[in-house]
């Protein structure tokens, strides 16, 4: 199997006495999608966030080999500026130098169309499309992704997963975060977080 | 315990942390981000409409009302009081009051609102410190403008001895309240609440040093007051076209203060949690 580029190690987290993550420890090799499944409140977005790097744990570690992409369950856009212009906020926060790949991602989930759209304007289905897309636009090497295809409608869904596939076979680690998987068969490893540590349900 | 956490998201993050070698593209960036950061500014309808209507039409009702008897108005520069026009001290009062509200009310609601995206914006990679300077440089420039608008409609009521030195005056109140609205934006957590600091600050702050409001406006106690520096260069820019030279000191430390204080939180709730290990 690849190396793993995403290791998280006795990862623990605790607000005052409440304790959400109480020891979490996986890895992720290059090429995968891993599903880490829990149920509401079991601390799957407080994971997320310590290994996107937005919150410090209280324990442990979090090793990551490469460029990382990280799509927040909230949607967190500008509303004041278009389509267009979070791309070239984003190329400019990458330091790409074109945006030949968002464009390519904007096009498989169809809403090339609204590029010059202020985000104030846009469904909250667009809206999604676009939070999704800053995170891929630099074909990162880590791809975490909490409850990425909440308000898609099923076509969208569909194109999601194309995507997903796209990213492992380019070599990306792609790690989803829902309370609820219907298709578990499209997960190589699959993850149940609940008392505060991780369990492997499903391996490929 | 440990405490190490991944470094911030980004293509190149690792590039950004160590040393960017481009000055051309740390140029780029402040550029990207400072026109995105005004574009964000100039969109704010509200803070448009009150431009729009609310400037004209507070000066408007102030120089209807207010009476044109004499009133003393003690200038710093001199110690000594200046006997003006009380509607036309009036006049430029209700300048300031106007700016204060409107530039505070600004960059706090952009402030709040812009937060999150911003946290974003540095674990994709953006430089703090660019964000930084983006925002000031925005905040300058709105400032200069709002205070020239309110400068030039000003000039439909009431002709200061001084244009300039009253856009001066008006430009420095500006950044002060803008720095406050900063502050008060990456600080408090109910929008309600910050915005009625704003309002309240700029009542107290602007009415008390009126002398046709307040007969005692020349008390040592307003000197700690927001506008206070401000306000001395408005008058005397208003009635003697000259520019005094504490008073100028006194608001710019004002704004370098809020200024300091905002940026500081700003930095702290942006900052990257942890380093990068592997």
């Amino acid at each position: 199997m690849a190396t793993s580029v995403l290791r998280a190690e006795a990862i623990a987290k605790s607000y005052r006495r409440h304790v959400v993550l109480r020891d979490v420890t996986f890895a992720v090799p290059a090429g995968t999608l891993v599903g880490v499944v829990g149920e509401n409140g079991a601390g799957k977005s407080t994971l997320l966030k310590i290994l996107a790097g937005e919150l410090a744990p209280s324990g442990g570690h979090v090793v990551r080999d490469g460029a990382l992409g990280y799509c927040p369950q909230e949607v967190i856009l500008n509303d004041a500026l278009t389509v267009r212009q979070h791309l070239d906020y984003f190329r400019a926060a990458y330091q790409l130098h074109n945006l030949r790949r968002a464009e390519e991602v904007m096009a498989l989930l169809r809403f090339e169309r609204y590029a010059d759209a202020r985000v104030e304007t846009l469904s909250g289905g667009t809206k999604q499309k676009l939070n999704l897309t800053l995170a891929v636009m630099h074909d990162p090497r880590v791809l975490l992704l909490d409850e990425p295809y909440q308000g898609f409608d099923w076509e969208t869904y569909l194109r999601f997963w194309e995507l997903a596939d796209d990213l492992r076979a380019r070599g990306c680690a792609v790690i989803v975060i829902s309370h609820l998987f219907f298709d578990q068969k499209r997960f190589d490893q699959l993850y149940h977080l609940a008392d505060g540590v991780v369990t492997a349900t499903t391996a490929a | 315990m440990g405490s190490v956490t991944p470094a911030p998201a980004g293509a190149s993050q690792t590039l950004a942390t160590t040393s960017d070698p481009s000055r051309d593209r740390h140029e780029s960036r402040l550029r990207t981000a400072t026109r995105y950061a005004l574009i964000e500014l100039a969109r704010n309808r509200m803070a448009f409409g009150l431009l729009v209507v609310f400037v004209p039409l507070w000066y408007g009702l102030l120089a209807l009302l207010v009476t044109t008897a004499p009133v003393a108005f003690q200038l710093n520069a001199t110690g000594a009081f200046l006997q003006v026009n009380g509607r036309d001290i009036t006049v430029l009062t209700a300048g300031y009051n106007a700016i204060t509200l409107i530039v505070g009310f600004l960059i706090y609601s952009a402030t709040r609102r812009g937060s999150r995206f911003d946290r974003r914006l540095t674990l994709a990679g953006y430089p703090q410190l660019t964000l930084v300077c983006a925002k000031l440089i925005a905040l300058v420039i709105a400032s200069a403008a709002i205070a020239l608008y309110a400068d030039l409609v000003m000039l439909a009521f009431w002709r200061p001895e001084s244009f300039v030195v009253v856009w001066l005056g008006f430009f420095f109140a500006a950044l002060a309240y803008g720095t406050l609205g900063l502050f008060l934006g990456v600080l408090v957590t109910s929008e309600l609440a910050g915005f009625f600091v704003i309002i309240m600050v700029s009542l107290m702050d602007t009415f008390l040093q009126n002398p046709v409001a307040n007969p005692v406006a020349n008390k040592p106690i307003l000197r700690v007051f927001p506008s206070y520096g401000s306000m001395q260069i408005g008058v005397a820019g208003g009635f003697t076209s000259t520019v005094p030279g504490v008073a100028t000191l006194i608001a710019l430390a004002w704004v370098v203060g809020f200024a300091l204080a905002g940026l500081s939180v700003f930095w702290w709730r942006t900052r990257p949690r942890g380093q990068l290990r592997g």
